[in-house]
């Protein structure tokens, strides 16, 4: 008994101690390297908490996931990039009616089809005091094109052949081809300009981040939030207009809500059904902006009778994309093609196209033209994680039932899948593409024989000449007519079936001013105030 | 004992979480991944190994507290355990202390007033406590207190020691809600352990010895009826220090749950193999310290 009692005194104190030791440790990650700084920068968190009150303009976001990573060149989440694009620079970026505006950049020129010459900002610092020059630009490309580095975004930079700095605030692009897309793909927040010597000392950026853009990383606790400074350098004279910017992870819809109705947080994003609820509010404002998303149905294209053009013609015309839209996205959503209407001119207008028309007869008339008149068994995968691919799988299901195929549904973890998406071990499979800022990406990357994300086994010659011209053509009105013939022949031979682009809502307090929201790089939040 | 036990929870962990589908480095990459970026991926965290190969490295890293690295942000695990962990350590004292004081004395009124209006109120109340899931309950309190009271508790975690004001506003809802959840089944044991133990000789006797009615059921009658509540404890502790998942998740608390479900949803192997074997570690140790508090109430318990 006595042994007992000291045992229990030595567990008491083991526990005392370990709380104290986990109440020590926050688990921060500071946005500074050199160590010396790093001192520096926790008394400067401490005293400007505490300017809080005394009119510093803090915009505090809720935001639905947490970021997976904030080494620009190799995390493609979105809840990343909304992160790291406000820490970086890149060369070009587009202006509000997309298109390509100066950033890190001052100008460029084309010297011919393949050379462009880019003249850099001179005297730009990273947040580490560092000189931005040629060099780093340099680098950060070749990081890019590093086949180790394993970067997402390699594939659209890859017509670049070599660079040299012409000077050291000059850098000169050689392409081994023409390349159309070039400057949109460098406005890609990807693209981004980081430090060699950071890179080096850590690894990776994945948990530090030394950029040049208008916020410095201040701290960032894992499944809390992420704080960034403003920079107090920042190359555009008055930006950014606010002092900090705070990121908070919110999973929780009610909570986010809930945040944002009581002024907890200045703005969040909110699904479709939300947008509604807060229609009422005096002091909340939901703005909505069409996304560069669009739903889709892929089909495995060396399926038994999938592979037969004329099925998956009659599916096309016995889906009712307007139901799609009114029923799963609450009627916030476009009928699609490859291209989402948010594209402006350059995506076609679907609506117009036989197959769009939902003529049932002539969906059945096909059916019987390719022996399957009586109807087919077929298999719809879709992953539980998003409940409009599954609300997605369900009305097809009904939908198509009316012509004669039965349709099961299997429902499937995300990193399953990935799997299935990835190997095409599905009949049919729901998802959604971003169709990104170029055509290119969402012709040529998906459906073109070679493109890295075509999985569906779709090959088609024609097609693949079709939109490797587009790539090569610079010529702006020439490219269009290009795309508008491609979109044409992707949505005659159905590959996939494109249904809706969904809208995106945000809801934004009154007191925030000059914050617009962009389906390009999620916003625009360098001008933005608080009353 | 524990030694096996948590041997068998590694090797458990390990071979588990490698049989889920999905593709590990596609998974952390998404779609957009070329295979390149893959095949650099699988190479640094060593996927490409065979799988006891795998175990061998990970488990001889863990036994000199080397817990490695996340998967998908290059950061040290261990530190992230312990920093979450203080959180869900603080969330379980709170949630466990709120239970207690509704409990404990709800229980005992009920148990020694037993077949009365009060004992059938307090049976009820427990019932809900017990009935209503936690998730739903965390939802409607975080929708009408927002609706009705323009009330919604600070964003962002801050720890007790930077400012306890606002960390306990953070914590008090989750805590509650929690809280009352433990109560129901805390309650329950309580009145039906005191009921029992009320009908003991021994209360007898003293009642007849002349001692007053609040000294036999505080210093007699409870003291006695302590082991069931505390083991039921002990195991509600236990398992609310492994991760109260949804209830982190609703109200945004970084806590050792959401990050097992975070590694999960990201196939974060690392993560979620050290987490959860740091859980198992816990939930052991738990059940030692009552083992231990048992006989400490009873001194005829004890152990060699």
């Amino acid at each position: 008994m006595k042994n007992n009692k000291i045992l229990l005194a030595l567990f008491a104190i083991t526990f005392m101690m370990v709380l104290v030791a986990c109440g020590g440790n926050e688990g921060e990650t500071s946005g500074e390297t050199d160590n010396e700084n790093t001192e520096d920068t926790n008394t400067e968190s401490e005293e400007s908490n505490e300017e809080d009150s005394s009119g510093e303009q803090v915009l505090k976001i809720a935001n639905d996931q947490e970021p997976a990573g904030l080494d620009p060149h190799i995390t493609p989440a979105h809840s990343s990039v909304r992160v790291y694009s406000k820490i970086y620079s890149t060369l070009v970026r587009f202006d509000e009616n997309m298109e390509i505006a100066s950033d890190f950049a001052k100008e460029w020129d084309w010297k011919d089809d393949t050379t462009l010459v880019f003249q850099l900002r001179e005297g730009v610092k990273f947040h580490n005091g560092d000189e931005v020059t040629a060099e780093d630009v340099i680098y950060s490309f070749e990081r890019i094109l590093d086949e180790e580095t394993g970067s997402h975004i390699a594939s659209y930079l890859s017509s670049i052949d070599s660079m040299e700095a012409t000077d050291t605030y000059e850098v000169t692009f050689h392409l081994a081809s023409p390349d159309a897309t070039l400057l949109t793909n460098l406005t890609n927040s990807s693209a981004a300009i980081v430090s060699q010597k950071v890179v080096e000392e850590n690894g990776d950026l994945q948990q530090v981040a030394v950029g040049s853009g208008p916020f410095k990383l201040e701290e960032w606790v894992p499944d809390n939030r992420v704080t960034l400074t403003k920079n107090e350098d920042y190359y555009v004279e008055g930006q950014p207009a606010v002092d900090k910017l705070e990121y908070y992870t919110m999973v929780e819809e009610a909570s986010r809500l809930s945040a944002v109705r009581t002024g907890e947080v200045d703005m969040t994003t909110v699904t479709a059904q939300s947008a509604e609820l807060l229609e009422s509010e005096e002091n909340v404002n939901v703005m909505d902006y069409q996304s560069l998303e669009y739903s889709y149905v892929g089909f495995d294209m060396n399926h038994e009778i999938l592979s037969n053009e004329k099925v998956r013609q009659a599916l096309s015309l016995a889906t009712n994309r307007e139901a799609i839209a009114d029923i799963v996205w609450n009627g916030q959503a476009t009928v699609s093609g490859p291209i989402a209407p948010s594209m402006g001119d350059w995506s076609i207008d679907v609506k117009e196209h036989e197959l769009y028309s939902n003529d049932l007869d002539q969906a059945r008339q096909l059916l019987e033209e390719a022996d399957y008149g009586d109807g087919f068994e077929i298999e719809i995968t879709a992953a539980s994680t998003y409940a409009d691919m599954i609300d997605t799988a369900q009305i097809l299901q009904q939908q198509w039932a009316e012509i004669g195929v039965d349709a099961s549904i299997k429902q499937v973890e995300w990193g399953e899948y990935i799997d299935i998406w990835k190997n095409t071990s599905a009949d049919v499979l729901v998802g959604r593409n971003g169709s990104g800022s170029d055509p290119d990406r969402a012709m040529n990357y998906f459906f073109n024989s070679e493109g890295s994300a075509n999985v569906w086994g779709y090959s088609d010659e024609e097609y693949d000449e079709i939109v490797t011209n587009g790539k090569t053509t610079i010529d702006d009105a020439e490219r269009k007519e290009i795309y508008v013939k491609a979109q044409n022949h992707l949505l005659e031979k159905s590959p996939n079936l494109f249904l809706v682009s969904p809208k995106n809502f945000v809801a934004v307090r009154d007191s925030v001013e000059n914050y617009q929201p962009y389906p390009h790089n999620s916003e625009y939040i360098v001008e933005t105030t608080k009353k | 004992m524990i030694i096996p036990v948590l041997f068998g929870v590694s090797i458990v962990i390990f071979f588990t979480l490698r049989v889920i589908p999905g593709d590990v480095a596609q998974t952390i990459l998404g779609t957009s991944a070329t295979d390149e970026s893959l095949a650099a991926l699988r190479d640094k965290f060593g996927l490409n190994m065979p799988l006891y190969e795998q175990y061998f490295t990970w488990m001889s890293g863990v036994l000199v507290g080397d817990f490695g690295v996340s998967m998908r942000t290059g950061a040290e695990i261990l530190p992230e355990i312990l920093s979450r962990f203080a959180i869900t350590f603080e969330l379980t004292i709170l949630a466990a202390f709120i239970s207690w004081i509704i409990a404990i004395p709800l229980g005992i009124i009920a148990g020694v007033k037993r077949n009365t209006k009060t004992d059938f109120s307090v049976r009820v109340i427990s019932l809900l406590g017990v009935s209503v899931p936690n998730f739903a309950l965390a939802t409607i309190l975080i929708l009408v207190l927002s609706l009705s009271f323009n009330y919604s508790p600070p964003v962002g975690y801050v720890g007790f020691f930077e400012d306890p004001l606002t960390n306990l506003q953070i914590l008090f809802l989750p805590a509650f809600v929690l809280g009352t959840g433990m109560a129901g089944a805390v309650m329950r044991m309580t009145r039906s352990s005191i009921l029992e133990i009320l009908r003991q000789d021994f209360i007898r006797t003293i009642r007849a010895k002349g001692v007053r009615e609040r000294v036999v059921i505080f210093n007699h009658a409870f003291k006695n009826a302590l082991i069931p509540i505390l083991t039921i404890i002990g195991m509600q502790i236990g398992v609310l220090l492994g991760g109260t998942v949804i209830i982190e998740q609703i109200f945004s608390l970084p806590g050792l749950g959401q990050m097992v479900l975070t590694g999960i949803n990201q196939r974060d192997f690392t993560v979620v193999q050290g987490a959860i074997l740091f859980i198992a570690f816990v939930f052991v140790m738990i059940n030692l310290l009552v083992d231990l508090l048992y006989s400490y109430l009873d001194p005829r318990i004890s152990y060699k």
